[in-house]
């Protein structure tokens, strides 16, 4: 089998074994608010997604080429973890791969010989990619638009030279990137294609290897692998549920919140007794002036026409504003 | 579903109520038949986009039911009822944003889905008419997608929907009538949020519903098309049934996309813009970027004029709709392996192709228009 | 034991021929009648009557091969195939091929461990698909249904109103409310007043201060037991209707509720109908110049005991 060949038959199901579970991790940490991610999305996805040979590159890219991703602790840990996970992840699919397709034995250990060995050449790939990817399209696009600001094409309309411009640069990148990534996994296989040659070989019948691979993937003591991870997954959740923030965190500018109405402390006992003494205030005030208006109006002849009660007391007070005012302005802060 | 070998203990509870329904109902023989269909080649994670689908809409049918506990579908309340959601109801930020992005997964596994099926070229005889009923499916999605867009009420909801629905009053004929239809009147409104709310909350989903089932029905009469490559030998070994392997490839397929949906709800919550005036002002009207690729052709010097975009709106994506309604009945070589179906392959990179550079032109073109 | 197709059929003297269709009773799932080829020279339909015993490959008829030739020839088109009726259950009562048809169970399946472990991770990781989603969903739910209280103090009105002592007077106030996203909305609530006397007083305090609390216990006020006013919530404790004051024939001057009867006292006990509990009095402050202000609560109705909703 080809270098190029066995590096896809090994690396594309290891990306996608893994690629669940650190989707898992990513999730939790998000909720968590351990990780913010910012506009290359797609580009993290992407890096994670290919986390074997992207895990010891990572440093470079960001150091070299001020990759910025996330913010937070939460991306640096899910490359951390993909670590065991990849191990387990790559050591699935090489063990098939030799298995099936190379009839071959699968050595003890080989799961993280393998890793080791992909993480160095796959990470040294990367990074010599990125670099290279980077200039080609750099330089394509400034070619691109140097072509469209020819005197030819002047004439052509906006979308269309968005579009052309688009291809043109687009056209050489794609192809530049696909070149690259055929060599990369040609490196790659070479270091597979080193580990095969010391693999003894299969005699088996083709079923009974198809059938071995299977098999493979039955753990030895179901209950044990089952619990354990029923367990961590409920207690991801609930991690999950402690963190999810309950209003979006990113609000509409423009949008009240509702102002939590805090109640005032009320020390009642306290509020009782001032209202109390305000009452006993103007009500002995009350009486003074109902005695005043009584000898008044046994004096003056001009009584007030028998209006009820309650009308006369608040005529006394209204007269008698500033002692009742102050005595209501005495109570405390409970009118809102 | 146990297959371990019959003891002599008492049977449990449970078997025998399962006992008790299976003498009425024949349940194991049911089970027996919709489970144990054997998969030639083995179960395979390219076949896994169709239950993935599945997946994403009955998510999306409970995030809608859920956000309908809040959300009004009236032109004064529509956006101050969203806005709520997303800043006062605990977690409603995070389920309409799951419900926001789960749409735009629907369309990228519906045409995962769609390039798989072209790819293995299983839509030739005999399914051609469970390809036939999958376009309809997904133009059902594109409805949804369409519809549901607009109930926000916010400036982008409203000025995408309008022009939207002013690209398709260019049909011949019936282009006016159903410009109207959809908008309840001349111009938008009311009427048009409650006609794109029921369709998008009734009649869309029963729709769906009803052809999704055809197509299960349909797919299970003609049996799975299997690897396009492949030795008798081969696929006889690696042969296994639907239940267990394929139903657990699916099912870590939903886990997988159910979490991107949620990071990408983590990534990009749903923000909404000033509530719909009949005055753009400063905002440019944009569609979903699903349909930003056909928004950017419409902007090419040929598509200009009356006729220009009859043409590039209706009549070209019309035209590839038919072609792609035609391909099991043009297409009868029985090849089915791709490498060797060259118009195939190379139709298939150019029209991704397209639809990717137009999609980026059109974001692109963003800067250029102030 | 069914006949099986292919038998051969002996009458009572000869082989007559061998069985090639079987027909079944639609009603009582039986065979009824075996159609036996005579050998080249036509169909003829037998009833089940003739059969004297059948074993794996014969079938023996009582009645002699004449009787059996005498039979009327069968006529196929009065059938049909059991595949183009829908008759339920019918299928599983034939049993009539012999050996069975089989299809080779394929190697990998043949695995019994590797079917429940994968079935097994199906469940666990559908389960922890749906898992995460159950606590944000029921918050999301329950957002509304434990809205916490306003205790925002009102103003009522003026005790300048009331007249007379122990007589109920209605208070009628607009209250604000905002629900949710709706604009703010004014609705109009009564609460009935009261100037009780000692005697009065002393029934609906009963010698204790009445406390409010909120739900974790903190007290929101607590209304004095001398002073005079006393505001009960305008709605009756039984249904939640509006309730009015009037003279009773017997019982002179009560609350009286319209929709299902209840009577109240001056002191809001109960005196006749269904009510679960006497009348709720509201907190209630009056300030020097005689401004009633009251905390709006609504209590629930038809309970014993009084728990307060709004």
């Amino acid at each position: 089998m080809s270098n190029t060949k066995l590096a896809l038959a090994v690396l594309w199901p290891a990306f996608w074994t893994g690629l669940p579970i650190k989707l898992a991790l990513t999730l939790l940490f998000l909720a968590l608010g351990m990780m913010k991610l910012e506009a290359l999305f797609g580009v993290a996805f992407l890096l994670l997604l290919s986390s074997p040979v992207t895990v010891l590159a990572m440093p470079f890219l960001i150091g070299l080429f001020d990759l910025h991703l996330s913010e937070g602790a939460g991306l640096s840990l899910v490359f951390l973890f993909s670590i065991p996970i990849d191990m387990w992840a790559v050591g699935l699919s090489a063990r098939t791969v030799f298995i099936e397709r190379l009839q071959l034995e699968p050595q003890d250990g080989m799961a993280v010989q393998l890793w080791g060995k992909i993480a160095v050449v796959g990470g040294a790939c990367v990074v010599a990619l990125w670099a290279v990817e980077g200039f080609v399209t750099g330089l394509a696009k400034s070619v691109a638009h140097a072509v469209l600001e020819m005197e030819l094409l002047k004439a052509l309309p906006v979308a269309e030279r968005i579009s052309l411009e688009l291809t043109l640069w687009g056209s050489v990148s794609t192809i530049t990137l696909v070149v690259l990534l055929v060599l990369s996994l040609w490196a790659v296989g070479a270091v597979i294609q080193m580990q095969a040659r010391q693999a003894r070989p299969l005699a088996e019948s083709y079923q009974k290897l198809v059938h071995r691979w299977d098999l493979m993937r039955v753990p030895a003591d179901q209950g044990l692998i089952l619990t354990a991870f029923t367990g961590a997954g409920v207690v991801m959740t609930l991690l999950f549920w402690s963190g999810l923030p309950s209003t979006t965190p990113h609000p509409h500018e423009t949008y009240q919140q509702p102002v939590a109405k805090v109640a005032p402390v009320l020390k009642p006992v306290e509020v009782l007794n001032k209202s109390e003494r305000v009452l006993t205030q103007a009500e002995s005030a009350v009486e003074a002036l109902e005695k005043k208006k009584a000898e008044e109006s046994s004096q003056s002849k001009k009584a007030s026409k028998g209006k009820p009660g309650p009308k006369e007391s608040s005529a006394a007070t209204a007269t008698d504003a500033p002692v009742a005012k102050t005595a209501v302005s005495a109570s405390p802060s409970l009118k809102q | 579903m146990n297959t371990t070998p019959g003891t002599t203990t008492q049977p449990s509870a449970v078997e025998k109520i399962l006992a008790f329904v299976d003498e009425r109902v024949g349940l194991k023989a049911m089970q027996a038949k919709m489970l144990n269909e054997p998969v030639p080649g083995g179960s395979r994670w390219a076949y896994v986009f169709g239950s993935v689908l599945l997946f994403i809409f009955i998510m999306q049918a409970v995030t809608g039911i859920l956000l309908m506990f809040y959300y009004v579908p009236t032109a004064d309340h529509a956006y101050a009822s969203t806005q709520y959601i997303i800043h006062e109801v605990d977690y409603g930020w995070f389920l309409l944003s799951y419900h926001f992005w789960g749409s735009t997964a629907m369309v990228v596994c519906v045409f995962a889905h769609m390039s798989q099926v072209f790819l293995w070229g299983a839509y030739k005889k005999p399914r051609e008419l469970i390809w036939l009923v999958g376009l309809a499916l997904f133009g059902i999605v594109m409805g949804f997608g369409f519809t549901g867009y607009l109930l926000p009420w916010d400036q982008r909801a409203y000025w995408a929907t309008t022009v939207g629905v002013e690209i398709m009053d260019k049909t011949p004929v019936v282009g006016d009538f159903m410009a109207r239809f959809l908008k309840g009147g001349p111009t938008p409104g009311q009427m048009t949020l409650s006609r794109f709310f029921v369709i998008h909350v009734m009649i869309l989903p029963a729709a769906l519903m009803g052809l999704a089932g055809l197509h299960l029905f349909l797919f299970r009469a003609a049996g799975p098309a299997g690897p396009f490559r492949g030795s008798p030998e081969e696929l006889k070994a690696k042969t296994d049934y639907f239940f267990p392997r394929q139903i657990w490839k699916d099912i870590v397929a939903m886990a997988t996309v159910f979490a991107s949906i949620c990071i990408l709800a983590f990534w990009e919550p749903v923000v909404l813009l000033e509530e719909a005036t009949p005055d753009p002002g400063d905002y440019h009207p944009e569609p979903e970027w699903y349909f930003l690729f056909l928004f950017q052709l419409l902007r090419l010097k040929i598509f200009s004029g009356e006729f220009g975009q009859f043409l590039g709106a209706i009549a070209l994506p019309g035209a590839f709709m038919a072609l792609l309604a035609a391909l099991p009945f043009i297409d009868r070589d029985p090849e089915r392996n791709i490498f060797k179906r060259p118009i195939a392959l190379i139709g298939w990179i150019v029209v991704m192709a397209s639809i990717l550079i137009f999609t980026v032109s059109a974001i692109i073109n963003r800067e250029f228009l102030d | 034991m069914q006949p099986k197709l292919k038998s051969k059929v002996r009458a009572a003297d000869r082989d007559v021929g061998e069985v090639t269709r079987v027909i079944m009773d639609p009603l009582s799932h039986d065979i009824s009648h075996i159609v036996v080829s005579l050998n080249g020279a036509g169909e003829r339909q037998v009833p089940m009557g003739y059969v004297q015993a059948v074993t794996e490959d014969l079938v023996q008829l009582r009645p002699p091969s004449s009787e059996v030739e005498a039979l009327p020839p069968f006529k196929r088109d009065d059938y049909v195939t059991t595949h183009e009726v829908e008759i339920a259950h019918l299928e599983e009562k034939i049993h009539v091929t012999p050996g069975e048809v089989l299809v080779p169970l394929p190697d990998l399946e043949k695995s019994v461990k590797r079917r429940t472990f994968f079935a097994n991770m199906t469940h666990a990781i559908g389960f922890l698909i749906g898992l995460p989603l159950v606590f944000p969903v029921l918050r999301y739910l329950m957002k509304p249904m434990y809205a916490p209280f306003d205790n925002g103090w009102l103003k009522i009105g003026n005790v300048g109103k009331i007249k007379s002592e122990d007589i109920g007077v209605q208070y009628k106030y607009k209250k604000q409310v905002k629900e949710a996203y709706m604009p703010e909305q004014e609705i109009d609530k009564n609460v009935w007043v009261l100037k009780a006397t000692p005697a009065v007083l002393d029934k609906i305090y009963q010698g204790k201060d009445m406390e409010f609390r909120d739900p974790i216990g903190n007290t929101i006020w607590v209304n004095k037991k001398d002073v005079p006013y006393v505001a009960f919530s305008g709605k009756c404790p039984h249904l939640g209707c509006g309730y009015k004051w009037r003279t009773h024939k017997l019982l002179g001057q009560v609350f009286l509720c319209p929709c299902h009867l209840s009577i109240y006292d001056a002191s809001g006990k109960v005196l006749d109908g269904p009510a679960p509990r006497p009348l709720d009095p509201l907190p209630i402050r009056v300030s020097a110049g005689g401004d009633i202000q009251i905390i709006d609560m609504e209590f629930k109705a038809g309970t014993k005991a009084q728990v307060r909703i709004v």
